[in-house]
């Protein structure tokens, strides 16, 4: 190569488009270097807060007007329009769950300011998976969505709860890192590419069984981020003893960045693997739902609710690995779905949230008997959240299941769709569960219900109540801004 | 004169099977931590040795070096060094609660 055709690829490579495609990122880790350097002075403090949504709002306007420019830096990096889409949602969940967090923790607690700049490094990594072209970018964008969540998740290091949560999703998330690289190593054995579209061309080498078992390895580990069956048995723990803040951030942002790789990853995986795929999704429903049924704390059965959720969406996967024809529908599928789940379940864990910071008793269902009385505008919220969840009409959560239903019914999986069908009704007996003994059973009389007021609580709660509205109602308005 | 590729990939299967062989039954939380490294170096290993695989052929075909392999392997060596630096303050932070690194005193959490 001569010097000029170095430069020339110099050139190519830090191009404006270059650039507008890295603009939200930029724009984070901008916000998150400022945040760090205000830690270092006491009396710049108060401008925490600004700074961090700040940085959210001015990520959120780099995704709306770079747009989408399309593969950049030699194609390691792919911002289309499902990157922006994703990324979008990423800034809502973490914004979510930075209004839970303001006035759950104890302000007297050490690392608020840390805790604050960890939080804003987890939409970052998510993003850089969502737009990961190939392994090695996947892989860093997952570290730096991961790491900073093995810490939030063990934030409250006083309470062994919360420090058994995080070691656990350490433990395993790091298991699941060492899957998919050892996957990724195979991969590149049997092909001799880390990009995804190498890979899905080197499959017709003679490296293809070695390839199949490294593709078999990364969908494990995605499985696993996932919490699909057999890997969900962390989630209920981690959930339950994570900071409720961050879980809001673990259940549904940690869950579409996932989602949101896998559905670039699922072009590489051959057509015949769609029936495992689909018997998963119905195993992990099956799963998450008979787990559910059995709970006696709010927070767990959202847990095992949303491993029964994960299995729903999966059967859209499985629909585009089955029709690679349907891919556009699936990824628009999963967009929908997802939006409405971050809504709504990161409403309803907000409202945990918000209950659990009176007392850790506030979240067994047992204690919301007769809540409507005290707070009827509580319990309405959080029913219009377990409605959505369990996929009633004019919620998001009808349509997103009615989108996913109809790929995986397309894409000719009848069997399986329909088993997903009744299992979605088995899960209306537990959310109901919870709605009857809020507004039909008598308060208990050994606890008062929690009374205290929460500005940033209630703020956060309203604007998902309004989302999950919105999404149910004016499909139209979030499908036509997105695509 | 170069070990072949098969016992170089043979090995890192050997190594990752210790891995996870360690993984699952060893109950000391340090240890557990040594056979993630275990299997990532595996990870490691298999890399440059596909890498030295496919540079050979491109190499003949006048290509350069393949490089995407080994970039690979350097940046997982960075994040295991960071994922050692976080595990082993987690498990600080149950040592200090706990007075012990066993896993099994990390199940207050279940149904």
């Amino acid at each position: 190569m001569t010097t000029q055709e170095i430069a020339g690829l110099i050139d190519q490579t830090y191009s404006p488009q270059t650039w507008a495609g890295l603009a939200p990122l930029l724009t984070l880790a901008g916000g998150i270097l400022l945040l760090l350097f205000v830690e270092l002075f006491e009396r710049l403090h108060p401008l925490r807060a600004p700074l961090f949504l700040a940085s959210l709002i001015g990520t959120f306007l780099a995704h709306k007007y770079a747009g989408a420019v399309g593969p950049i830096l030699g194609g390691s990096y792919i911002v289309d329009g499902a990157t922006v889409a994703w990324g979008q949602l990423f800034l809502a969940s973490t914004m979510l769950a930075w209004f839970f967090a303001r006035q759950y923790y104890r302000t007297s607690l050490a690392f608020l300011g840390e805790h604050d700049i960890l939080l804003l490094t987890a939409p970052l990594g998510m993003t850089v998976m969502a737009g990961a072209g190939d392994l090695v970018t996947f892989f860093v964008g997952l570290e730096l969505l991961s790491i900073p969540l093995y810490c939030l998740a063990a934030f409250r290091r006083r309470r062994n709860d919360s420090v058994e949560a995080g070691l656990k999703y350490f433990i395993l998330g790091a298991f699941g890192v060492a899957l998919l690289l050892y996957g990724a190593a195979l991969t590149y054995v049997g092909t001799g590419h880390l990009d995804l579209a190498g890979i899905a061309a080197g499959l017709e080498g003679p490296g293809r069984p070695l390839a199949f078992a490294g593709l078999a390895l990364i969908a494990g580990s995605l499985f696993f981020k996932l919490s699909i069956f057999p890997f969900h048995l962390w989630v209920p723990d981690v959930y339950q003893g994570s900071p409720t803040p961050i879980t809001v951030l673990m259940a549904t942002g940690t869950k579409a960045a996932a989602l949101a790789f896998l559905m670039r990853f699922a072009a590489v995986l051959p057509g015949s693997s769609a029936n495992l795929i689909a018997l998963l999704a119905v195993l992990t429903m099956a799963a998450g739902n008979l787990g559910a049924l059995v709970q006696k704390d709010l927070k767990r059965m959202l847990a095992y609710s949303g491993i029964a959720h994960a299995g729903t969406v999966l059967l859209a996967v499985a629909g585009t690995v089955a029709a690679p024809a349907l891919a556009g529908d699936a990824i628009q599928a999963v967009l929908f779905y997802m939006a409405a789940y971050i809504f709504t379940a990161g409403g309803a864990f907000g409202i945990l949230a918000w209950l659990e910071a009176d007392g850790d008793l506030f979240t067994r269902i047992d204690s919301l008997r007769g809540l409507a009385r005290r707070r009827p505008w509580l319990a309405a919220t959080l029913s219009l959240f377990l409605l959505s969840l369990g996929g009633i009409p004019a919620t998001g959560g009808f349509l997103g299941k009615w989108l996913v239903f109809s790929v995986s019914t397309r894409a000719d999986l009848i069997t399986m769709t329909i088993l997903g069908v009744l299992l979605s009704v088995v899960a209306l007996g537990y959310y109901l569960r919870v709605i009857v003994a809020m507004y039909m059973e008598p308060e208990p009389a050994e606890l008062a219900p929690p009374m205290t007021e929460r500005a940033w609580a209630t703020f956060g709660t309203s604007l998902c109540a309004w989302m999950v509205l919105i999404l149910g109602v004016l499909p139209g308005w979030f499908l036509g801004r997105v695509f | 004169m170069s070990v072949p590729t098969e016992y170089l990939l043979g090995l890192a299967a050997i190594l990752f099977g210790i891995g996870i062989a360690g993984f699952l039954t060893r109950r000391n939380l340090i240890v557990v931590l040594m056979s993630i490294e275990l299997m990532l170096n595996a990870a490691n290993l298999s890399l440059v040795a596909g890498a030295r695989m496919h540079s050979t052929q491109r190499l003949l075909d006048g290509a350069g070096p393949d490089l995407q392999g080994p970039v690979l392997a350097i940046f997982v060596i960075a994040v295991a060094a960071v994922e050692a630096a976080v595990g082993l303050a987690l498990i600080i932070a149950l040592y200090r609660r706990k007075q012990t690194v066993s896993l099994e005193s990390v199940s207050e959490l279940r149904d």
